[in-house]
Order: C-alpha cells, then structure tokens, then sequence
C-alpha cells in the first residue's frame, strides 16, 4: 500500500469555543497507480486532507504510513526530502516563483535534490516539453497566462518524475478548455508512467474523470467508490455543484 | 544543496527583483554615506584648526611688556634671559606691530595707517580697508621666522648683524610679495619704506593661499587667519626710530621647546618681568600668555561638536538600518509565500536559510560598497567646499560602519526567511 492514513484529525483551536474539526477520523488506503478524485465542496476539508497526504502540514491526530513509512515521526529535514522525492505538487494558485523564469521554476525541485547540471538541463527540457512549454522555456511567470502558467506548474511538479502526484483543483482558475488539457496531461502521465494521482476537486464533472472517487464532506469520507462506466456516466449528467 | 548552488539562486532572486533589491540597497547607501561624510567632516575641522595651530607656531608664549622707566631694555634684557633657559626656550623675538608705514616698490605701494587703516593698491589708489585685506609690519629680530613658524622660501632671515648695524632691510611676507613684485624676484631689489632706501632680503613661504585674494563669504575664519599671517613685512627691530615714534618694544613671542616646557617658560620669564618692572607702582606692567591653553580650551570645544556629529552620524546609521527593516518587513508576505513553496518541492530549511542569508550578505555588501563610494565622493565635496582640502574618511570609520550596515541588513534580512521557514509548508503557502 503507497499512503496508508488511519483515524487522522486535523482540530484547529481545540478545546476552545472556536474549535474547527476540518478532518474528523479519516481512514483512506491508495495504491500505487491509483488515479484518484477527492471531492467535496468548499470547506470539506478536501484541501487539508491533501496537505496531510503530501506532508505540508501534520494532522493533530492519527497515523500515517507512507510507501511503509510512519511520515509522524520524521523530523523536517526528512519530510523536505519526502516532498521532493515521492510527490510532486500542483496548485490552484499555480505557486510559482515570480522572480525566476520558467525553466528555472522547473529546475529548483531538481536542484533541492542534487542532480547534476547536465543531467538538470535534460530534466527541465523533457518536462517541459511534456506540457508543450519547451518555447516558453525563458518567460517569468508575469509574462504567462494561466493556463501557461499551470502547464509549467505541473512540469515542475514531474520533472523529477516522483511516484505520486497531488493536484489540489489544477482547473480551478482556469476556463474549460485550459482545464481539459490540463486534465489530460494528468491522464496521460498516469497511463503512461504509471505515476499515482490524487487530484482534489469540488467539480464532479471533473471528478467523473477519475478512476476511484472520494466524496468527503465535513471532515469524513462519505462515500468512497469505483468510478465505473455508469456512474462516470451519471456523474456526467448530474453536473453542478458537487457533494 | 552546495554552495555555488546558493549563491546562484540568491543571485536570481536579486535580479529578479530589482525594486526591492534596489530599495533594500538604498537604505544601506544611505545609511552609510551619512555616516561617512558626517564623521569626515568633523576630523576636517579637527585637521583646519590644526593646520591653523601649525601655522601660528607651536608652543609660543606671547609676552606683554612694558616699562615707564627707559632705563631698561626690556628687548634686550628678555633676550639674554632666554638664552639663560635655553633647555626650555627654543626662541625669543620682538612681536611689534607697527602703524602708520607704506612700502613702495615702481608704482606698486602698499600701506596702512592708524588713522585710516586705508591700503593703497598702485598708483596712489585707496581701497576700502578691512582687518582682512590690510597689510601688517612687524619689528622682530632673527628669530622671527622660528618663533612663529615662518619658512623662507627665497632669500635670507633677518640677521643678528642686521639687528646689531641697524640695516635697512626687511623680509616680505608671501603675499606682500606677490602684490608689490608679481613675477619679479624681490631678493635684492630696493623699496622704498617711509621715503627711505630699504633692501629685501628675503620671502616667506605662504601659510594661506599666498596672495592677497580675499573672498569675504567663502573663507573660514581659520583660512582669514592664514592668509593675514602672509600679509606681513618685517623690520629689524632695532630701527624703531623709524616706525615707532622711538618707543621702546612692549610685545614679544617666545618659542618653547614643547607643550610641557611653554608652562615652566611661561612661569619663568612671569617671575623674570615682575622682578624687572615695577608693576607694583604702576610704573609698568607685564605678563605671558601661552597660546596652548587656548588650544587646549579650542580642542575641548571640538570634541563637544565631534560628538554632536557622531550622534547624528548613529541616528542615520539607524534611519538607514530602520530603512532596510521596512523593506524586509513588507516584503515579509511575498518572500514567505515563495519560502512556503519552496518547502513544498522539497527545500530543506537549512537551504532556505543560506539562501537568504547569501542574498542579504550580497545585498548589502553591493550597498555598503556603493555607500562607501558616496560617502567617499561626498566628504571630498564637503572638503573641498567646507575647508578646502583633499579631506579622506578614515579607514577606522569606513569598516565600522560598513560592517554595522552589513550586519544590520544581514540580521533584518535573515529573520523573515529564519521565522517563515520555521512555518508548516501548508502554512507560509497561505501567508498572503
């Protein structure tokens, strides 16, 4: 089993008036080459169960064992090392760092993990071409639109080809059109690298995509299933807000 | 992550945002530049009134004294007593100044009267007189370049034979020459003084800018100073029949050996004169001033003001550091955001660490250099305009506070990167 979480909390001001359960006992089993689609509306406590699986951040409670790891017990030096070489990250807000241009974005992930600068240049230009970004290789962030912008996100996020990859809703800011390709991007670094993908979304028809979907609503796992061809279907048709 | 690594990056994330680097590097230049310029021009006081200390003479004692009854020589008797205390006394010589002389040389005359203090420049034409353009004559004997720090720069001194024959001769100061003579060579031409024959023998070195150009804004007193002191003629003292009504010689000006000496040359030759005149019956009256004490009261007066200076110098030092802490602080948000992303692909905390520690360190190093250049440009203005002189700011002052604004900038630019990356990944990604 790749992740493994068992009964994990996320309580933030615990014990007091305030206090928030954003993750209240979630047990959650992937397994490596897994397409999977987390979803639930805003406030779900989708996003912070990503965080938990990608270790940004650590729940209050609960165990979580990753590629047999227990990730509770390791300091922050080993956590960086965790982030940089088991996952790659996709944000709604793309996240990338206004003062360095593309291929630079692409490289820093490389460059945390110490490969070498030949092999680096070989790294960057092959994700890059991956997302058809290759031309746009010298352009700061400011001088792209979104859809560019997520399309160099996401080759940062595989250049260093980690085994999984968390994409916390990678449409979000972007129109459908950008969103599809960009979606298909995922799909087809799933199919043909087999890489394991936990994509976070509050759009079902987004979700429909996914191969298994995990509704989670108010901190728990409502419903967890197979997306096969007729709920894919249904789920199709349903459309609008999710959960 | 190595460290070329480090430098690499913080050399990217330094290009790539050239307002803030550059906003963050003004509060440096700033801060240092004062700092520079403001100590500078505290020592270039120091070193003005100094140069003018210098060009008075160094440990001179001025000796006031007069006797009703001429039965005395007081010139005479003060000069042998000196050399009786030759293990303090360096020189003795009359200090006369007399009034009511003209020098002429062809058409060229200078002169000053008691009554007008009027000079004339050529030709019998009279300018308006002040303190600071009037020529100034002095009796003295051949110890008058000695005792008050005169170098000849062409001729002769006044000599013991001048005093003793009462030769017509005189020594032009530098500026004095330079009015009656311009080009010519004085040494050995003939003047005319008071209607009579007199030789030049000899022309100081000037103390001042050695003419007798006079720019009544510009100067500082000390410069007015100077230039007067190149504004002289001087006389062997033993002709004050000619220049003095006959009188006998009541001012004098005693070189010591040094500072120590000048206040047990100062007691001596007090006691000397109260044994020689009778103050007591005012039938006369004398007594010794030592310039060093005024020096000393001066460099008292200076040291108040340097510190005056020094505080504003810190205050700006401060403004400057406050400066680069407001950069830092604002851009708190953004470089915590960047750290949060960094975390999230991998960046260990040391890496981050370093990385902003090197971008800080080079930051400032580039400001303090450009500060110190500023501040290098400024205090030569500020010398050239306030004392002109070639003024250089102390190495002792450079370092410091190049090393204080480095340090302020490296410790203010350090702490946001030190508290972000300290934060759950999750949570500086959120910092906005």
């Amino acid at each position: 089993m790749l992740i493994d979480i068992k009964n994990v909390y996320k309580i933030y001001n615990e014990g007091q008036e305030s206090e928030v359960r954003a993750l209240d006992g979630v047990s959650l089993r992937i397994d490596r080459g897994e397409f999977v689609a987390i979803i639930g509306a805003s406030g779900s406590g989708k996003s912070t169960l990503m965080n938990i699986l990608g270790c940004l951040d650590v729940p209050t409670y609960g165990d979580y064992s990753l590629d047999g790891t227990d990730v509770t017990e390791l300091s922050d030096r080993e956590l960086a090392r965790i982030r940089n070489k088991e996952i790659g990250f996709i944000f709604q807000g793309y996240n990338l760092i206004s003062a360095l241009n593309a291929y630079e974005n692409v490289e820093l992930p490389l460059i945390y993990r110490g490969v070498s600068i030949l092999k680096r240049e070989d790294m960057v230009m092959e994700a890059l071409e991956k997302v058809k970004m290759a031309d746009r290789a010298q352009h700061k962030p400011s001088e792209m639109s979104g859809g560019q912008q997520q399309r160099v996100a996401i080759a940062r996020a595989i250049a260093a080809k980690p085994p999984i990859i968390m994409a916390d809703e990678p449409t979000g800011a972007l129109d459908s059109r950008t969103g599809k390709h960009v979606l298909e991007i995922l799909h087809t670094l799933h199919e043909e690298a087999g890489t394991t993908i936990i994509l976070i979304t509050h759009d079902n028809s987004i979700a429909a995509t996914a191969h298994r979907i995990v509704r989670i609503s108010d901190g728990r796992i409502v419903a967890d299933s197979m997306n096969d061809a007729d709920l894919q279907y249904s789920v199709a048709h349903e459309g609008g807000a999710g959960a | 992550m190595k460290l070329t690594q480090a430098l690499k990056m913080a050399a990217k994330s330094i290009s790539g945002n050239k307002g803030r680097s550059a906003l963050t590097m003004l509060g440096v230049i700033i801060g240092l530049a004062a700092v520079i310029i403001l100590v500078s021009y505290a020592q270039g006081q120091n070193l003005a009134m100094e140069k003018y200390y210098e060009s008075m003479g160094e440990n001179k004692l001025t000796v006031y004294a007069y006797a009703y009854n001429n039965d005395v020589d007081l010139a005479e008797e003060l000069s042998n007593y000196c050399q009786q205390i030759s293990d303090c006394v360096a020189g003795i010589t009359p200090n006369e100044y007399v009034w009511d002389v003209n020098i002429q040389y062809g058409v060229q005359s200078l002169g000053q009267s008691n009554n007008s203090y009027g000079v004339s420049i050529g030709g019998g034409v009279y300018v308006t007189d002040s303190y600071n353009t009037r020529p100034q004559f002095y009796l003295a004997n051949d110890q008058f370049g000695l005792c008050n720090n005169y170098t000849l720069a062409k001729g002769r001194e006044l000599s013991y034979m001048d005093i003793k024959r009462l030769n017509h001769v005189c020594v032009l100061g530098a500026a004095t020459a330079d009015t009656l003579f311009g080009m010519v060579d004085p040494v050995g031409k003939e003047v005319t003084v008071n209607g009579l024959p007199f030789t030049v023998i000899g022309v100081y070195a000037p103390k001042g800018n050695g003419t007798t150009e006079y720019n009544e804004n510009g100067d500082n007193w000390q410069e007015v100073e100077m230039s007067r002191m190149d504004r002289i003629v001087v006389f062997p003292y033993t002709l004050t029949r000619i220049f003095n009504g006959n009188q006998s010689i009541s001012d004098f000006t005693v070189k010591a050996k040094d500072s120590k000496s000048a206040k047990e040359a100062a007691t001596l030759i007090r006691a000397f004169l109260s044994g020689l005149v009778d103050m007591e019956n005012g039938n006369g009256y004398a007594d010794v001033y030592n310039e060093g004490v005024y020096r000393e009261e001066e460099n008292e007066a200076n040291k108040l003001q340097q510190y005056f200076l020094g505080g504003i110098a810190a205050i700006s030092l401060i403004v400057g550091g406050v400066g680069i802490m407001n950069i830092m602080l604002v851009t708190v948000t953004e470089r915590t955001r960047e750290i949060g992303i960094r975390k999230a692909i991998g960046a260990e905390r040391g890496s981050i660490i370093t990385q902003f520690l090197i971008e800080a360190a080079m930051i400032c190093g580039i400001g303090g250099i450009l500060g110190i250049i500023v501040g290098y440009l400024g205090t030569l203005i500020v010398g050239k305009l306030a004392f002109k002189i070639v003024l250089i700011p102390g190495v002792g002052i450079t370092v410091g506070a190049f090393a204080i604004s480095v340090a302020l900038g490296i410790i203010f630019g350090i702490y946001p990167a030190a508290k972000a990356s300290r934060l759950q990944p999750v949570d500086a990604l959120r910092a906005d």
